[in-house]
């Protein structure tokens, strides 16, 4: 089994790479032209939200809890981060490891604010604890715009620019795996075996309040992350980015792809990044026809589009191989 | 204590508004238990409503207020279209599918009306002409004591209905169980057209009594209010009819308070540091009962 | 980590079909004398009524200049459409990426500073000239030399409006300003640090938000602070219920706020606008030939719903840009700059001089009300 496992890791790692090599191709030779940059910003959104929906997908896919308060911990990562290389910019530091440390403290600031946010809320479930985070979310938005060091209010500018989309696609792919690897650990499946009964968990001597506060610390950790990408990215950010519709928008993103899907997060994700743009041409009609979509989509597939389903690189070669036979397996 | 007392009489306006909201979130919760988080934007359609209507019923010699009448219809039927349309496919998918859907319908609403009225805010005429009074110091629109006064009302005719009538019993039999009421002969699907057409019909009284205070109708108004409205059914113990009068009024109460005496820029923090503390020492809100969980 | 493909092929897919149109229009220009200009506003969310306001301006002045004897004419691109920015930094980003496909030479907008300052950033690093219309965060035009903007910068305006204060011999301010926006802080800032150094009192300084619709608790405590003067820095959308609020509380003093006043609609409460001022570009009762112009022409083709400082901005930016390239003597970025760099120009919102910055020197409008609707004032020349 191990040997199998391995062989899929490897499978999968170079799935990767073609990937990156075929975004490479395409953006380097300018087969878009002067619409290169437009995609490639596109591309760079959808990554880290792809990081916040998958890292959110923890929170309600695996824990079965959801959370409607996810942007606060992005903002705590953007503005930790911000003021990291903000500090450093002028030290001559390399700007790929100016980067990664920015991504670091952004992570470890958010979960910080996990494990506070985690272990009071550990008593609330369902409804009350989705209604808990958004309180969160508020206080920590309000916070910032008090703090002299966070804008105090005002538009937060020039923080440099490090997240390019070449590294942003490396660092989504290292979070993503992470996080798909922590589900299939034994940690994951005993966080499923809380969501399925946690009684029944607690019973049979799992320490639920361990494991909760650990997922929500790891998705945090993520959207941390995410929100460092951000703040590289975007260079300008006030504190009323990171609202309540913000992070709806979020968990829309996860239920849309599938609850407990990964490859539902990354697509659902990257698919609601890009339909905005893609309705541009409608001006004002836009959202509205954003809104239509989200709607048919839950009428149409209330679970979601992928369900609990994975895609598996592996599964389809096995597939091909069996011809005929079932080409993905269902994740749970 | 003139600034204590006016503070006082402007947090009950303020909470009683809160809760006429609340309350639209509470019956709905109740039912269905589900969060709907569109019932903001009927208050935003009721208010557009008000915009159009007030000017008409003036100019055609009633009383302003009338105008609360045809903000009814009009929410009524744009809550059951809504629930018919987009709820009722995925009543039966989950508590969150309901959420999202909700949320979708939500950014639906808010854009449709930008599209409709286009994005100036409207300002909405005189809906009460009513005198103001002294009291110690502090001044009182009588029309604040009208909104608390309607508020009380309609928590109170919503408890005897729910209690007494057989349409209210039968309300608080879906929740229980689903298939059992349909088994002692309950038309759910009828119940839950009827809940959101009490619930659009109170949001249209919460529009009313919003722009007699606020006299101002934005396309994204239903949010933030929303929100708060919600806060304060959860703090008060969702599902309560009282309840969402009580959260409503604490939370009102709150806010000037905090802006009056603490700092006003942490107001909305504090609010939502006092439902946090609330809901760990109390997890099913202030009115809330606690249910043990089956095991 | 299995599943990436499907994303390339989402991905792939979906990029590909909002790529079918891009080749043909990109055909290499000699001198065309054409400004290609891409322009960006919030059109949607609840800020969209500013978004309405520049997409008609700019249509009204496109018209006027393609049909005048310049030898030049303006193509907005886009199909002539304000892109979208919500009034978010990110929307804003894709919303200048989006327009940058298309090749522009210039780009007009944002009017909030956040979203205009995320684009800054990206016009000055591909040497761009972007035309702000009403991001007034001083760093804006800090960020490149390739960037202008047409709309006061905060400082100023707070000091106008403390000046005006100290010359009415009002003695004593209260503040009340969201706490949770650029433009309301700066002029917060401005206002208090000019009135201390003129003799005003501040006599309290009330944070409120931008989504907020009650204000009593701030009236009651700026009516108990015996201030008889309330700075108001703010947006359209709640002016009308700020004002309402704090006159019912038992003010009598007057409030000021700045050109985020203009628009806000007094139907139904023009009594409580009496004694009631604001800064602004331009008055609606200014006859000079511009300003009579574009009100007469506006009210005509669109009503008032969306006619405020917003839309005299992006009308104005229309012929700032048409001025550029005649004074730069081309259409291209390179000209156009060249044009706009210390530029002196006549329009709507009054005689601009673009100081060294790139910011908008000229004289600022004081208007009042009388029965709701809109008095001139006097018009305060800029000092130096």
């Amino acid at each position: 089994m191990p040997k199998k496992i391995k062989r899929n890791y490897l499978i999968n790692l170079i799935g990767l790479i073609l990937l990156f090599l075929v975004f490479y191709a395409v953006f380097e030779s300018g087969i878009f032209g002067s619409r290169t940059n437009y995609f490639m910003g596109i591309a760079t959104t959808a990554c880290y939200t792809i990081i916040m929906v998958t890292s959110l997908n923890l929170l309600v896919g695996i824990l079965g809890e959801f959370s409607l308060g996810h942007a606060g911990f992005m903002s705590v990562g953007a503005y930790a981060s911000a003021i990291f290389t903000n500090a450093l910019v002028d030290s001559g530091m390399p700007r790929l490891l100016l980067f990664i440390l920015a991504l670091l403290i952004g992570g470890i600031a958010a979960a910080i604010t996990g494990v506070l946010v985690g272990i009071p809320t550990l008593k609330l479930r369902g409804d009350y604890l989705a209604i808990v985070t958004v309180a969160f979310a508020e206080i920590i938005r309000v916070a910032f715009t008090n703090f002299e060091i966070t804008g105090g209010g005002r538009t937060m500018s020039g923080i440099t620019k490090l997240s390019n989309f070449y590294w942003v696609y490396w660092v989504m792919v290292v979070c993503v795996a992470f996080m798909y690897m922590f589900i299939r650990s034994r940690f994951g499946r005993t966080v499923k075996a809380i969501r399925e009964d946690y009684i029944a968990a607690a019973a049979s001597g799992v320490n639920v309040t361990f494991y909760k506060v650990l997922v929500f610390t790891i998705s945090a950790f993520f959207a941390g992350v995410a929100g460092a990408v951000y703040a590289h990215y975007i260079t300008a950010m006030i504190p009323t980015t990171f609202n309540f519709n913000y992070s709806a928008e979020f968990l829309t993103e996860v239920i849309i792809g599938g609850t407990g899907s990964m490859t539902g997060s990354v697509i659902g994700a990257a698919f609601l990044s890009i339909l905005p743009e893609m309705m541009r041409s409608f001006a004002t009609y836009r959202y509205l026809g954003y809104a239509i979509v989200l709607v048919l989509i839950m009428i149409f597939r209330p679970k979601g589009v992928f369900g609990g389903w994975e895609f598996s690189l592996t599964g389809v070669f096995s597939g091909l191989r069996k011809r005929g036979s079932k080409s993905g397996k269902g994740d749970e | 204590m003139s600034i204590f007392i006016q503070s006082l009489i402007n947090g009950l306006n303020q909470g009683a508004i809160y809760a006429l909201i609340a309350l639209g979130y509470t019956m709905v919760y109740g039912i269905l238990r589900m969060i709907n988080f569109a019932h903001g934007d009927f208050i935003m359609v009721g208010a557009y409503t008000l915009f159009y209507t007030v000017p008409m019923m003036v100019n055609h010699g009633m009383p302003a207020w009338l105008a609360v009448f045809v903000a009814i219809v009009v929410c009524v039927i744009v809550g059951v279209l809504v629930e018919r349309i987009a709820y009722k496919p995925v009543r039966n998918s989950g508590s969150i599918s309901a959420l999202i859907t909700a949320l979708a319908m939500s950014l639906f609403l808010e854009n449709l009306a930008m599209v409709l009225f286009g994005g100036n805010p409207k300002t909405i005429s005189k809906i009460f002409d009513l005198p103001m009074i002294e009291l110690l110091g502090a001044k009182i629109q009588v029309k604040y004591l009208l909104t608390l006064g309607i508020g009380l009302v309609i928590m109170v005719a919503l408890t005897l209905f729910v209690r007494m009538t057989k349409i209210g019993k039968a309300m608080r039999a879906v929740p229980q169980d689903r298939e059992a009421a349909t088994i002692v002969g309950i038309n759910v699907d009828r119940i839950i057209t009827v809940t959101f057409a009490i619930g659009s019909a109170l949001a249209a009284v919460a529009a009313l009594m919003y722009c007699s205070t606020y006299p101002r109708a934005t396309t994204d108004m239903g949010t933030m209010m929303g929100i708060k409205a919600f806060i304060a059914a959860v703090l008060g113990g969702i599902g309560i009819i009282p309840g969402a009068m009580l959260g409503g009024i604490l939370i009102g109460l709150i806010e000037i308070f905090v802006k009056v005496y603490l700092a006003p820029g942490w107001y909305e923090a504090i609010t939502y540091a006092i439902l946090i503390v609330v809901l760990l020492i109390k997890p099913s809100g202030i009115l809330g009962k606690n249910v043990s969980e089956k095991v | 980590m299995k599943m990436k493909k499907w994303l390339s092929t989402a991905l792939a897919l979906s990029l590909a079909a909002t790529a079918v149109a891009p080749m043909t229009a990109l055909a290499e220009e000699e001198e065309d004398y054409i400004i290609k200009v891409g322009v960006i506003c919030a059109m949607t969310g609840g800020s969209a009524v500013y978004g309405e306001g520049a997409q008609n301006a700019i249509n009204m002045a496109v018209e006027e200049i393609n049909a005048s004897d310049s030898e030049y004419t303006i193509e907005i691109l886009n199909n002539g459409n304000v892109a979208d920015d919500a009034k978010d930094a990110t929307e804003a980003v894709n919303a200048y990426n989006s327009l940058m496909a298309e090749e522009p030479e210039a780009i007009v907008g944002s009017f909030f500073s956040t979203p205009t300052l995320a684009m800054a950033e990206l016009a000055a690093d591909d040497g761009m000239l972007l035309l702000a219309t009403g991001a007034t965060n001083v760093n804006v035009t800090l960020t490149g030399d390739t960037i202008f903007r047409n709309c006061f910068i905060d400082p100023f305006q707070g000091e106008m409006a403390a000046q005006f204060a100290s010359e009415q011999g009002y003695t004593s301010a209260y503040v009340i300003y969201a706490k949770d926006d650029d433009y309301s802080n700066g002029l917060k800032d401005a206002f208090v640090e000019s009135a201390e150094a003129l003799g005003i009192e501040i006599a309290g300084v009330a944070e409120c938000t931008t989504t907020d619709t009650d204000f009593t608790a701030q009236a009651t405590n700026a009516v108990a602070s015996g201030a008889d003067f309330v700075f108001y820095p703010c947006f359209l959308d709640t002016v009308p219920l700020l004002v309402q609020q704090v006159r019912d509380a038992g003010f009598e003093g007057a409030i000021m706020g700045g050109d985020g006043w203009d628009g806000a609609d007094t139907t139904g409460y023009e009594d409580y606008f009496d004694n009631c001022y604001f800064t602004n570009h331009y008055s609606s009762e200014d006859t000079s030939e511009s300003v009579q112009n574009f009100v007469t022409k506006y009210t005509e083709a669109y009503g008032t719903d969306s006619l405020n400082a917003c839309a005299a901005l992006y009308y104005d930016a229309m012929y700032m840009l048409l001025q550029a390239a005649e004074d730069g003597g081309d259409s291209d970025t390179e000209s156009l700059v060249a044009g706009m760099t210390e530029m002196e120009f006549s329009g709507v919102a009054g005689d601009i001089y673009l100081d060294e910055n790139g910011d908008a020197i000229k004289p600022v409008v004081v208007n009042t009300y009388e029965d709701g609707q809109i008095k001139w004032l006097m018009t305060i020349e800029p000092a130096e």
